[in-house]
Formats: structure tokens, sequence, C-alpha cells
């Protein structure tokens, strides 16, 4: 067996990559002179961060930047400069923004996430009782017992709506992939208030955990067969021609063949799906009454999610109750997270 | 996109026994999704219709919202939504394509794949905690913006602020909406540039193009038909956000347009969940009449944008 030693890699192995001291200097000052300067005029007239930003430094280094372009590279590339200065400083102010809201709900509720939170349900609380008693447990359970209820009839569902657009001719193809597509704009207020109308204003039913189930699969549906049907495209032709030259129905070559190529890929698609849908509100706050005791029963009663435990208690102004729903809403958080990255894990393997 | 085996025409009479079955599931998926539509469309508008009928036109245009009197006009509420459904864009536009940009073609590979990723769960984030976080987080700070705007730029009546009261105003609620699209905008508008032909990028560089040439000649116009998809797709999502609105908006019935800083806005999709707890059978009809506009809104630009995306796509990939 022969072994390799190591070499290093020369120095002049990439010439483009060495600047000079020039270049050095001129850099250096064109990224310090700026920030200081903006900084003393910001601390100088008293201004917010923000506006000092946007109004002193962002002006004074575009114009550095110019000059120690020109200086550096020539004319030609100024342009390429001010583009990235003001793409970087645009993209600096999103991160903050999205920065906040992520830090915030992390933040102001990790201190909530105690044993008895995470515990217990919301039975004889107010909103003076201490952060020691009462949680968001039952809210946790009704958000997977109504989200799975979606999950179980979605999936097949749009699965079948993925077989109609992928695997057939019809002349309906065009317009069924057309309005499913539509339907993923459906405003989730509107599809509570369908099932509202529909169903409680009619008094067919009370307001129950299924009703939100229905009124949140008008909103997974579209994600799921538009998902699925770019899945089962994937699959190469080959192996489906192949199983229905031995002779398999179309039936058998999909079910046997086709949908196990394309696994990870679907459940890639519910799992992103069930993100989208575990922290809607508006739907559920039309359709449930939110209790406070813990309900398994989708059928019958109250039933509180974690949307509308947050909902709840973010109109009420008092210290614990404020917590209680930044608590809830971190809970949520970590739960879209999680499938989040579920979805991330399994999308990395491709098809077999 | 050319397929390279053969799909089944439902019409033909040849198709075996057992696939009958498994077809007709398949069909009747795809009609139900179609008819769903449809259907809460059309219950939607025969619940309302009493609604439309004695409401008539003014329903959109009149501004006149009284359960007592049985008036229920809707106009500022649509007014409202576009309103901060136009600052939003104002404002997620540019970033938006900056951030795809700078994730697509500036950061290095390792930050490209955690932006990426941040940007898709962003995009997936419960508007309830945005709601929680504009709330309690947000609106202290752009309240501070808006003063600062109408303290040294007062003089324009865009600026203006009659009221003295800067929380809960349009400005806000459209920094919000903005909040919600730019992760959709830029998720879309970076997936778009990224199958913009690498050929067509070095070729320009070859030609002698520094990238500011190549971004403005090249990557946007190629992937502008995509990112216009994106922004639609974040326009109809952004209509149709309802609690976010609700937690960081005054729902006032005064038709509000040239003063974003004063603390009067209206949001068609939250002016139901405010209301349809509390409301006399005459209002819920007025409000299903106000779903059915809003679905059409939301419909409208959704299928335009699907259509766009779907022609660029189709475009991209000749």
């Amino acid at each position: 067996m022969t072994t390799y030693e190591f070499q290093a890699r020369p120095d002049n192995a990439t010439p483009w990559a060495v600047r000079s001291n020039r270049t050095n200097a001129v850099l250096t000052l064109a990224s310090i002179i700026p920030a200081a300067l903006s900084y003393f005029i910001g601390s100088a007239f008293a201004l917010p961060g923000a506006v000092t930003l946007l109004v002193v430094f962002l002006p004074i280094q575009i114009v550095a930047g110019i000059f120690a372009t020109g200086i550096t590279k020539g004319a030609h590339r100024i342009a390429d400069a001010v583009l990235a200065i003001v793409i970087s400083f645009a993209v600096f102010m999103v991160a903050i923004l999205l920065g906040s809201l992520l830090f915030s709900v992390i933040k102001n509720g990790i201190g909530t996430l105690t044993v008895p939170f995470l515990s217990q349900n919301n039975v004889y609380i107010s909103s003076t009782t201490s952060m020691d008693y009462g949680g968001a447990a039952h809210a946790v359970l009704g958000s997977v017992l109504i989200v799975g209820l979606t999950t179980i009839v979605t999936v097949p569902l749009g699965i079948a709506v993925a077989v109609f657009l992928t695997e057939t001719d019809s002349k309906l193809t065009g317009l069924v992939r057309f309005i499913t597509q539509s339907m993923s704009g459906l405003p989730s207020i509107v599809s509570g208030l369908f099932v509202y109308a529909a169903f409680v204003l009619t008094g067919i039913a009370d307001q129950a955990g299924w009703l939100g189930s229905l009124a949140l699969m008008f909103l997974m549906l579209p994600t799921v067969s538009r998902m699925a049907e770019e899945v089962l495209k994937l699959v190469p032709g080959d192996i489906r021609n192949a199983a229905l030259a031995l002779g398999a129905p179309r039936r058998s070559a999909f079910m046997q063949v086709i949908l196990p190529a394309a696994r990870t890929g679907i459940i890639t698609a519910t799992l992103l799906g069930l993100a989208r849908v575990i922290g809607e509100t508006a739907p559920l706050i039309v359709t449930t009454i939110p209790g406070n005791e813990t309900n398994a029963n989708l059928f019958f009663g109250p039933i509180s999610t974690l949307p509308t435990y947050i909902y709840k208690f973010v109109s009420d102004i008092s210290e614990t109750s404020q917590h209680r729903a930044w608590g809830a809403a971190l809970e949520l958080l970590i739960i879209v997270g999680i499938l989040f990255a579920a979805a991330r894990i399994l999308g990395k393997q491709k098809v077999k | 996109m050319s397929d390279n085996f053969t799909r089944v025409d439902l019409k033909a009479a040849k198709i075996r026994r057992e696939d009958r079955v498994f077809f007709g599931i398949a069909r009747a998926a795809a009609m139900f999704s179609l008819v769903t539509v449809l259907l809460i469309f059309v219950y939607l508008a025969y619940r309302s219709q009493n609604t439309f009928r004695t409401q008539g036109f003014s329903f959109i245009t009149g501004s006149t919202w009284d359960s007592n009197e049985g008036t229920y006009q809707l106009a500022p509420m649509l007014i409202g939504s576009l309103v901060i459904a136009l600052i939003a864009l104002v404002i997620a536009i540019p970033s938006s394509i900056a951030v795809a940009y700078f994730i697509e073609f500036m950061a290095p590979l390792r930050l490209k794949k955690i932006a990426t990723t941040i940007v898709d769960l962003l995009a997936a984030m419960p508007s309830i905690i945005i709601g929680l976080w504009g709330m309690y987080v947000f609106s202290p700070t752009a309240e501070g913006w808006a003063k600062l705007l109408n303290q040294h730029f007062g003089v324009i009546p865009l600026f203006e602020n009659t009221t003295g009261n800067f929380l809960r105003s349009p400005f806000i609620g459209g920094w919000i909406l903005a909040i919600m699209m730019i992760p959709i905008i830029t998720s879309v508008s970076r997936e778009v540039m990224s199958r913009v032909d690498k050929e067509l990028i070095n070729a320009a560089t070859a030609l002698g193009a520094n990238e500011f040439a190549t971004a403005r000649r090249v990557i946007v116009p190629t992937a502008k038909g995509g990112i216009l998809g994106g922004i639609l797709l974040g326009l109809g999502r952004g209509i149709g956000e309802t609690i976010a609105i609700l937690y960081t908006l005054n729902l006032i019935f005064e038709i509000n347009i040239l003063h974003p800083l004063e603390n009067k806005g209206g949001a068609v999709a939250s002016l139901i969940a405010a209301r349809f707890g509390e409301a006399p059978d005459d209002e819920i009809s007025a409000l299903l009449a106000a779903g059915v506009v809003l679905f059409l809104l939301t419909l409208i630009v959704n299928m335009i944008a699907s259509g766009i995306v779907q022609r660029a796509e189709k475009r991209m990939a000749s």
C-alpha cells in the first residue's frame, strides 16, 4: 500500500487571491470609517439605531464602497460594490427583524416551560393563579388529535388526487391541477366560516374538534396533493414501464412499485402540510370552543388547541396570562421546528 | 416536461377491470377537490344572499357597519386590506429579492444551506406567533419609527397624524404583513433564481459583464416570471391573514387611504374573526358575504399567481 505524505499548498497556488497591501489598507479603511463615522454622528444627534443605520450609515458606506472599489478594482466594478452593499444591508435588516421574532419567542417562552406547564391542563386557572399551577397539556393533546384526524383523511385523498394528475389522461387534468393550486390560497378564516355556516348554523352539528379537522383539511389538501404530484413525477418512468410490461395492473404497479419508491417524498409532503396547518388559528376559533378540561373526544364538547390556547391568553393583560401565551407559542414553534427538521432530513434521502 | 410513460385515457374502453376501481377512486378524489372549491363558494354565496339583496351594491361601496340599524357595508375593511397589502408589498418586494439574491449568489455554501432552511421554516411560521410578537415586541418599536416619520415629514399629507396615537395603524399592520410575506416571496424567488441557467451567467461574465449587469440583464429578466408569481402568492396569503392583523391593527369603519400612520385601519379577514362571536343573524349573513368577497379576491390573485408560475417554470425548463 502506498502512503501519501501531506504536502502544503504552495503560497502562489492562487495568484488571484493575493491582495496587495494597498488594496488591504483601502478595504479596511472603507469598512471601518463609515461605521465609526455613523456611530459618532448617531450619538452626537442622539438618533435611534434604525434611523442611524438607514439615513447615516448606508449612504456613507455606499460612498466609501464606491471610492474603495474605484481605487482597487477600477471603475468597471463600482456598480458591483454598490449592489453588494445595498443587498447586504437589506439582508441585515431582514435578519434583524426575523431574528427578533425567533429570539423573543424563545426568550419569553423558555421560562414558562416547566413541568406543571407541560403536564397540566387549565381547570381552575384564573389570570391571577401562579405559574406553579396549570398548563397547556390539554391544548397539545387537542392539537395533536385535531391535526391527526385531518392528516388521516387528507393524505390518502391528496395522494389519490396526485394519482389522477400523474397517471391519467383526461380533459379535466389541467382544470383539477389549476383549481387545487388556487385552493392553496383559500383564506383560513373563510374555510372555518364555511364549516361554521354549513354545520353549526344549520344545526347539523355543534362546535367540536372534528369540525376543526374538516376546516383544516381544506387548507392541507392543496399542499399535500401538489407535493405528492411532484414526487410521483420524479419516480423514473422506466420502473413504472417495467412493472406494466410484466403484466401488472396499474393498481399493483402503483401500490407495489411507484408508491414505495416515492415513500420518503410523500412523508416529507405530509410533514410540511402538517407544519402549515398545526399553527392555524382562525379556522379553529370559529369551529371549536376552547375548553379548560382535557378532552380527547373529537366529536363532543369544548376542545382546546395550542393556537386557540394562545388566542385565549393573549387578550388577557395579566402577567401570568402573557407568560402562558409565550410558553404555548414556544411549544408551537418547537413542534413546527421538529416537523420541519424531520421533513428536511427525510427529504435529503433521494428516491431509491 | 415530457413524460416517458403512457398515461391512461379514462375514456378508453380497454381499462382492466381491477384498474376501474383504482382509477375510480383517483377520479373521485379529484372531483371531490374540484367540487369542494365550487361548493364552498356557492354555499357561502347562497347563505349570504340576504345581505347582497338588502345592501345591494353599497355593500362594497358604503362605509357603515351597524347591527342595530341592520346596515352592513364593507368598503373601509376592503380598502384597509388593500392598503396594508400595498404597504407590505412596498417593504417586502425589494427585501425578498435582496435576500434571495444574497442566498443564491453571494452567501458561502454553508450559510446558503442554513439560510434556505430558516427561510423555509419562517414561511411556515404560525401567524398567531407573529401576532404575539407583533403586539408586544414589534409594535412599540414601529411606533417610534412612525413618530419619527411624522415629526420630520409631517408636512407631507401621507405622514400626517391628527389622532396623536401611533399604535395599531395601517403602517404597523403593513409591516406585520411584510414580515409574513418576506419568507414566502424569498423562498419562491430563490428557487427560481437557482434555476437560472449557469451557462447564461458564465456567458455574461465571459463577455465582460460585471455582477451588477449580470443581475440586471440576465438573472432578473430570466427569473422575472417566477418572482412575480412568488409576490402574488405572498399577496394572496397576506390578504387572507386574520389573527396577526387582528392583534396589530385597529378596525375602524372609516375609509382611510392617505393617512397610514393614524390608528384607523381595516382588514376583511380580521373583521370576520372579530365580529362573528357576538353577531346576530343578519350580521352573520353579512360576515359570510364578506367571506365571499375575500375568497373571490384571493382566488383571483392565486389563479393569476399559479398561472404565472406554471408558465415561468415551463419556459425555464425548455
